[in-house]
């Protein structure tokens, strides 16, 4: 068994702070698919979008809700939240300020990204047709800071619009925590666009104060579609429980990440590529969960289910990488610790401190009971969900690779740090043997 | 719903007043920061309304919740 070891590489910004494990993508492979993706060979202008989908029928806010009600709607955000609470809850106030969250900071997630090139006409059609049914006038467009061309492409779809709704844009900071609801509200009030503490739902107290509805950009694609053909169709794909279809994103960091659109219910090992079957992946994105080629290849496309074997579903991504999970996370771990806004004590001290915990035990001296003492002191102590997501993804690694982490304290990694290309179900042989 | 303590934790900046106001309900982390250990029961209000005044960047609130 070999004692040498490589150290993960950290490769850094400008500013000195540790760079993504995955960076922002220069160019995404969207697959067509049942619903949002149906038909974007027709390219993203608004005449081929109104040649397939005709004009935005006019809904009162009883409509709407009854609609997505019925459909039982959810945010594709991460946290699933359900739309038609959202919407009861900006209806208790006035005059709503509506929100389209493109900020995608999660560099390895691209399907707001991919919706910006294939599809801006469908989210765009969903805030409008939100706005006219509940007499709100202003809708803000948040773009992403890390990815010119999906920022151009919501720009060029905006500026083809007429529709009596005035739509503003505004630019996200180039950071991981950018994109959280607070942070995007900061942005839009003038100041950081930084979290900052929340003392009342956005949806009820938001931007100047007054009932926000806050969504990223799938969540209004999903709601335009549902205007525009109907809860029938809507549901005609998908399960009783859970209809319709939700983008996934298949990150293989090294290649162009690919958005899949599956119906919920469909088996996720049907949108992992062939040849990394037989490889763990991290679902959900840096704040989400490791989970083993078993579990991958028994899961379905499902927030339920996926939360019953305890994964979540997250934003939808997938990250495949042949790389040792336990370098993976180490190296992902200093990347988020750099991605603190630098504002909560217990994050900006905490963070830094766990990460170094980590890569100490890649490196095979690490403490375990000092993880889950940083973990204890971070978790829910902070304005925003950073430090937990964080700790997510380290607990997560420490429960699906216990024999790998061991391999690393006995001064082995099984894997040699990615050296080895991994095919098949070699993995989980690897980790038998050790 | 119980009476809590909340810290605005982008304003607290660990001077810690509010562990010397309330130890019962307040620790201290390894930084400095407050460790809120349970809610605020009736015998302890008066200490933790102390506490919320005498905080110098005004970052703890008594607050509904769990």
């Amino acid at each position: 068994m070999t004692t040498t070891y490589l150290a993960p590489t950290i490769t850094r910004e400008e500013d000195g702070r540790p760079a993504s494990p995955v960076p922002a993508p220069k160019e995404v492979d969207v697959r067509p698919g049942p619903a949002l993706l149906n038909g974007i060979e027709h390219g993203p202008s608004l005449a081929a979008h109104r040649a397939q989908y005709g004009p935005i029928p006019h809904l009162d806010s009883k409509q709407l809700h009854a609609l997505v009600k019925r459909v039982q709607m959810r945010g594709r955000g991460g946290a699933a939240f359900p739309f038609a609470i959202k919407l009861e809850t900006v209806l208790k106030g006035s005059r709503p300020i509506l929100v389209v969250n493109m900020s995608e900071g999660e560099l390895a997630s691209a399907k707001d990204h991919a919706l910006a090139l294939t599809r801006p006409h469908l989210v765009l059609d969903g805030v409008v047709a939100t706005a006219k049914a509940l007499r709100s006038r202003k809708v803000h467009v948040v773009l992403p800071g890390e990815r010119p061309a999906a920022a151009a492409a919501m720009k060029r779809a905006i500026a083809e619009r007429r529709d009596g709704v005035n739509i503003y844009t505004t630019t996200a900071a180039s950071r991981f925590v950018a994109g959280q609801a607070k942070a995007v509200v900061e942005l839009l009030s003038g100041r950081p666009n930084l979290p900052a503490t929340s003392w009342a739902p956005e949806a009820v107290k938001g931007l100047k104060g007054r009932p926000t509805l806050l969504s990223n950009g799938e969540t209004w694609a999903r709601v335009g579609l549902l205007v525009l053909r109907g809860a029938e169709e809507y549901m005609s794909i998908g399960t009783p429980e859970e209809p319709g279809a939700t983008l996934l994103t298949m990150n293989m960091p090294g290649s162009v990440p690919i958005v899949f659109e599956a119906a919920y219910g469909d088996r996720l090992r049907d949108y992992i590529p062939q040849d990394r079957h037989g490889l763990p992946a991290m679902v959900g994105g840096f704040h989400g969960a490791w989970a083993t080629w078993e579990t991958l290849a028994s899961a379905r496309v499902s927030v339920n289910k996926m939360r019953a074997m305890g994964n979540a579903l997250g934003a939808g991504l997938v990250l495949s990488s042949p790389e040792c999970p336990v370098t993976l996370t180490a190296r992902t771990v200093e990347y988020l610790a750099g991605q603190s806004a630098q504002r909560c004590g217990p994050c900006f001290n905490g963070l830094p401190a766990l990460a170094k915990e980590v890569t100490a035990v890649h490196d095979g001296h690490g403490g375990l009971e000092r993880i889950e003492q940083l973990a204890n002191l971070v978790v829910r102590r902070g304005a925003c969900a950073h430090p937990d997501g964080t700790v997510r993804l380290v607990n997560s690694m420490l429960s699906t690779f216990a024999h790998e982490v061991e391999a690393h304290a006995k001064g082995g990694c099984t894997l040699k740090h990615g050296s080895r290309k991994l095919v098949g179900d070699s993995f989980n042989r690897i980790l038998e043997v050790a | 719903m119980a009476q809590v303590l909340r810290v605005d934790w982008p304003s607290c900046e660990a001077r810690g007043l509010c562990h010397e106001v309330l130890p019962e309900l307040v620790d201290l982390d390894e930084w400095g920061y407050p460790i809120v250990k349970g809610p605020v029961t009736k015998e302890l209000m008066d200490h933790a309304k102390e506490a919320v005044k005498v905080c110098p960047r005004l970052a703890l609130r008594i607050v509904e919740g769990r």
